[in-house]
Formats: C-alpha cells, sequence, structure tokens
C-alpha cells in the first residue's frame, strides 16, 4: 500500500512548494533575527548535504574530502574580496570555478581509486591543502584573513545569499535527477555493472556529478565564509564540514532528496542546543550517529519509504 | 641526506606499526577503520595517565594499556561493527567515523588541547652521533620493535589454528564457516589483535613524538598510506609502505624545508594511489 503524500492531484505538489518559497522568502518580515539566522545555517547545510549526498548517495562516491572546496571557496573569498578588492558576488563565483578547476584536475587521479579508496584519498587530498594553505604566504600562513569585505552585510542579506544558495542547490540537484543522467545516475546507485551494461558510462557520469558537487560547495564555502567573517586553514579545511554533512545525510536519509533537508533542520537545531554542553556537543553527535546507523541504516526517510512508501520530493516520473 | 635516509627508514618501522593493524582488519573484514588513528592515540593517553597517576613503571603501563584496548576492540566489534558489517561496507565506515569523532572529543574534553609527551629514558639518547650521521635510540627501538611485531603477526597468520582462521576468513568468508570457523568471532579477535598493534604504536608514538587529541587524523592517514601503498591485507607490504612514506617524508623535509615534511609524504602516497590504485604490491586488483 503506497501512501502518496502531498500529490492528491496535479496541483497540490507545486502549489505546496510555492507556500513553502513565499514561507521562506517573507521570512525576515514576520520573524526575529534570530530564526533568520538559524534558517541561514539550516539553509547553507542542507545545500552542502544535497551535494555530498549527489556524490554518496548517487554515484556511489564516498567522499571525505568535501572540505577540500569549502576551504578553496572561502579563501577565494577571503583573498579576491579583501587583498584585491573584488565584487563579492564575483569572488564567491571565483570560489566554485576555482573548486571546478582543481576537482577537474585531481580527477584522473581520484577516479582510479573506489570505495574507501577514494573516501580517503579524497581526504589526503583536502589535507595536503590544509598543510599548503598553511604555508602559503599569499593567504598569511596559518594566521587567518579578516574578510572584512562581508561585513557590509546584515543578517538578512546573508539569509538571502544563502537562500539563493540553498535552493540552487536542491533545484540542481533535482533536475540533474529528472534528466537523463539522473536516470544513469539512479540505475547507478541500484546496481553499478547493470548500469554499465545497458550502456551507461560510469566514468563521464560520475566525473559530472563530481564537478557539479565540487562547483557547488566552493559557492557554498564562499556563502558561509560571508557569514563567518574570519578564514583560518585549520578551520576552512577541517575535516568537521565532511563530519557535519555525513551526519546530516545519514540521519536525514543517504540517497533521498529529502534526507540532507530534514538533516540539516535536525543537524542545526541539535547543535544550537548542544551549545549549552560545550566540549561534549561533538561526543554526542558521534554517538548519535552510531546509534542512527544502528538501528536506521538507511536513515529517516529510507526507514519512513521503506515502511510507508512515502515520497515527498520524488524525482521519480509518475505514469499516468 | 643520508641522515634524512637512515631516519627515513627508521620512521618506517614505527609507521608500519601503525598501519599494521588498519591492514589486519582491511584484510579479513574489508572494513576500513576510521577510528584507527583516534584509538592508538587513546592507547597513547592511557599509558600517559597510568604512568602518570598510577605507577611510574612503563612497562607495566603498557601491559596495562594493552589490555584496556583489547578489551575496547572487542566491545567496539561485538556490539558496532558486527552489526552493520552485513549491511554493506558504507554504514561499518561510517560507525568507525561515528567512533573517532567520539574518541577525539573525549580526549579534548579530558586531557585539553595542550601537547604531551611520555617521558622516557629512550628519547634524547643518540646509539650512533658523528658529524655526519646520528641515530636517535628512539627511533631505532620503534623501528626494531615494528619489525618484531610484524615478524611474530606473521608467524600467527602462517602457523597457527587461529591465523588460519583468519587467512581463510578473509579469503573465503562462506567457505569458511562451512569449515566450522565462527567468522563474527573471529572478527573480534582480529580487531583485538589489531588493537594490541595499536596500543604498541601508540605508546611508540607518544614516546617519539608529541601528540594532541586531534593527531589521531593525522595517523589514520599515515597508516592508511603505508597500507595502501603496501597493499591492503599484506603484512609484509605493510612494512615496505611504512619506509617508502617514511623516506618520503624526510626526504621531502630534507629538500622542501621541514614545512613541506607531511605534504610531501601526502604527494607522495597520492602519486602511487594514482598509479597504482590497489597498491605497490598487491597482487591483481583486490576489491
Amino acid at each position: 500500500m503506497k501512501l502518496k503524500l502531498l500529490s492528491k492531484g496535479t496541483y497540490g505538489k507545486p502549489l505546496c512548494f510555492l507556500v513553502i518559497m513565499a514561507l521562506l522568502v517573507t521570512l525576515p518580515y514576520w520573524s526575529g533575527e534570530y530564526v533568520v539566522s538559524i534558517m541561514m545555517l539550516i539553509l547553507l547545510y542542507m545545500a552542502m548535504g544535497q551535494m555530498w549526498n549527489l556524490m554518496a548517495g548517487y554515484a556511489g562516491l564516498l567522499s571525505l574530502g568535501m572540505q577540500a572546496f569549502i576551504g578553496i571557496g572561502g579563501y577565494s573569498l577571503a583573498v579576491f574580496s579583501t587583498t584585491y578588492g573584488l565584487n563579492i558576488f564575483v569572488s564567491i563565483l571565483l570560489g566554485g570555478i576555482f573548486s571546478l578547476i582543481f576537482a577537474f584536475f585531481i580527477s584522473p587521479a581520484l577516479f582510479k581509486m573506489s570505495g574507501v579508496y577514494f573516501a580517503i584519498g579524497s581526504w589526503v587530498v583536502a589535507e595536503s591543502l590544509l598543510l599548503w594553505f598553511s604555508n602559503w604566504e599569499f593567504v598569511r600562513y596559518a594566521q587567518g584573513i579578516n574578510i572584512t569585505s562581508a561585513y557590509q552585510f546584515d543578517t538578512v542579506d546573508l539569509y538571502y545569499i544563502a537562500l539563493v544558495v540553498g535552493v540552487a542547490a536542491a533545484l540542481v540537484v533535482y533536475l540533474l535527477l529528472r534528466s537523463k543522467s539522473g536516470l544513469a545516475l539512479m540505475a547507478m546507485r541500484d546496481n553499478s555493472s547493470a548500469a554499465e551494461t545497458l550502456g551507461i558510462e560510469l566514468y563521464k557520469t560520475k566525473l559530472r556529478c563530481y564537478l557539479i558537487s565540487s562547483f557547488m560547495m566552493g559557492i557554498i564555502g564562499g556563502a558561509m565564509y560571508l557569514y563567518q567573517a574570519y578564514i583560518l586553514p585549520s578551520a576552512a579545511f577541517s575535516i568537521g564540514w565532511t563530519v557535519a554533512v555525513t551526519f546530516m545525510v545519514i540521519i536525514g536519509g543517504i540517497g533521498t532528496m529529502e534526507g540532507p533537508i530534514i538533516g540539516a533542520v535536525l543537524y542545526v537545531l541539535f547543535n544550537q542546543y548542544l551549545y549549552q554542553f560545550p566540549g561534549i556537543s561533538m561526543m554526542i553527535l558521534g554517538v548519535t550517529a552510531i546509534l542512527i546507523i544502528l538501528v536506521a541504516p538507511n536513515g529517516i526517510m529510507g526507514t519512513l519509504h521503506n515502511k510507508t512508501g512515502i515520497e515527498i520530493l520524488s524525482a521519480r516520473r509518475n505514469v499516468g | 641526506m643520508l641522515q634524512s635516509l637512515v631516519n627515513g627508514i627508521l620512521l618506517g618501522g614505527l609507521y608500519a606499526i601503525i598501519g599494521i593493524g588498519m591492514s589486519l582488519v582491511f584484510g579479513i573484514m574489508r572494513l576500513t577503520n576510521l577510528a584507527h588513528g583516534d584509538l592508538m592515540i587513546l592507547a597513547t593517553y592511557t599509558t600517559l595517565t597510568i604512568v602518570t597517576s598510577v605507577t611510574g613503571n612503563l612497562w607495566i603501563a603498557v601491559a596495562a594499556t594493552i589490555l584496556v584496548m583489547v578489551a575496547l576492540g572487542f566491545l567496539i566489534q561485538n556490539f558496532l561493527v558486527n552489526r552493520v558489517l552485513d549491511k554493506g561496507s558504507e554504514p561499518a565506515l561510517l560507525v568507525t567515523f561515528g567512533v573517532s569523532i567520539f574518541i577525539s572529543n573525549f580526549l579534548l574534553k579530558v586531557f585539553g588541547a595542550d601537547n604531551k609527551i611520555i617521558q622516557n629514558s629512550l628519547a634524547s639518547k643518540n646509539v650512533i652521533s658523528t658529524e655526519h650521521l646520528s641515530i636517535s635510540a628512539m627511533y631505532l627501538f620503534s623501528f626494531l620493535v615494528g619489525i618484531a611485531v610484524i615478524l611474530s603477526l606473521h608467524y600467527i597468520m602462517q602457523k597457527t589454528y587461529f591465523g588460519r582462521s583468519i587467512r581463510a576468513t578473509s579469503c573465503d568468508r562462506m567457505a569458511a564457516e562451512l569449515n566450522g570457523v565462527n567468522t563474527k568471532r573471529t572478527f573480534s579477535y582480529a580487531m583485538m589483535v589489531a588493537m594490541v598493534t595499536a596500543a604498541i604504536a601508540g605508546v611508540l608514538v607518544g614516546s617519539t613524538f608529541v601528540f594532541y587529541p586531534s593527531s589521531g587524523t593525522q595517523y589514520l592517514i599515515i597508516a592508511f598510506g603505508v597500507v595502501v601503498i603496501g597493499g591492503m591485507g599484506s603484512l609484509v607490504g605493510t612494512l615496505v609502505g611504512g619506509i617508502v612514506l617514511g623516506v618520503a617524508q624526510l626526504m621531502g623535509g630534507h629538500i622542501f624545508g621541514s614545512a613541506y615534511q607531511m605534504l610531501s609524504g601526502y604527494i607522495v602516497l597520492l602519486l602511487i594511489l594514482a598509479i597504482r590504485p590497489n597498491g605497490l604490491l598487491s597482487v591483481g586488483a583486490r576489491k
């Protein structure tokens, strides 16, 4: 018995999304600054989650090195907008482009690895960047850079930037999954050798995913550091980003579009709550992640879907 | 130059023990234990705590640490990893990731972020000390312990029933079970042996270098590098991998300056991975 939520009739779904979008766009007008800043974080983390999920959940590329692109994006923003005085949005875009270029150049080497080799190979790349940036005079070694150009924005501006980035990330994944390569991706996720037999070019499809995620991660990194306004190599290239994103996608449900959304909401709220327990918040996070994998390895959405057949943001095509 | 080469080789012995537990676990259950580095540093802190607050004797502390780590290895394998191992490699990988986050933050909470070192009599001594070459007693000792651990593990794996059951399980789990091997228990034993090596590695690392609660990450990458260069699951390869990585780091540090020491190790690792994705000594593709 399959329940179809929010899809009674043809207009239910679009209407629902219009209402949600309207609520998000008007949020600063009817709620306080605290709620706006929380929503901003949720949107940015959701965007990261979507990108990581695109790779790990669909393309089978479990990466532990996405912080490489957060760092590149953040440093592009810092260097181009403060040192060279470039427009902030141009700097963020450059962060995406540099991430894309970097991803393109390391992909031939990284894509020779598969499974855990890829996971740790990508991590070693990120750690190498961390060491490189810590020893690079151009970015003031490990002393960090004050992103003074970001001071001109208030919380509401930052929220709208995050909204654009978040919606763009979700839209990119949604459109990609609804396209022909989306079909290929889902076929790969379910059975990669069967997919290859049917003529799907695994390497190309994976590479496309990797490049898209890298570009978007660079942009997200820029937006994130617009909010942080101070960048350090050890924070920008920290494995902590991957910890957060993995946690979100796992508890939300890997390989689903709703997973990163639910995960981001839970992660950000959970983190706000854990601020009361400084020092042990990460420990609680680790334990929670383990418990969820033990109890529900498919995450909240995966388990819900298996039990009831609910899909909210389905990338499937409905026939008839 | 000669100095860097010799030190690199000696350091390789230490790196080999860091990597060997990970190699063993991967070889038998196809699991990359992302908590390996943190477990090792946990052993370092355990030894330090026992030495400073319970007994002054380092050897007793090491023995106690090994016991603690073996018990911990059993608990982790039995109650966490064994439960998710049948659900594919990703849940198990992520469980060890969770353990890793927990341990490093636990250490940070209990011991603070300051660097520590295990005091010992070997650290400041040199075995050979000339104008061109000096060999630190600690480096040499670590190297010898590394060789000893690898040789004894090799013996155990080849000559004992326990070793045969491990090898059988890693070759073909179903066939091993049909022949009466309790594979889940074998997994637990393998994890316990890996924890013995992690404890020894932890003590050696803690006596040679300063360490922080976050050092686990760095040693996890070293362990991974060693295992990957040598080929996952190969014991002799682990020693080769350790030496390659150790020499790469120290030669890189010698040529480009000590700031680039770790970086040159990582780059050599990435190059080897890109050229031979299954390791230098691996026989064919093992997936």
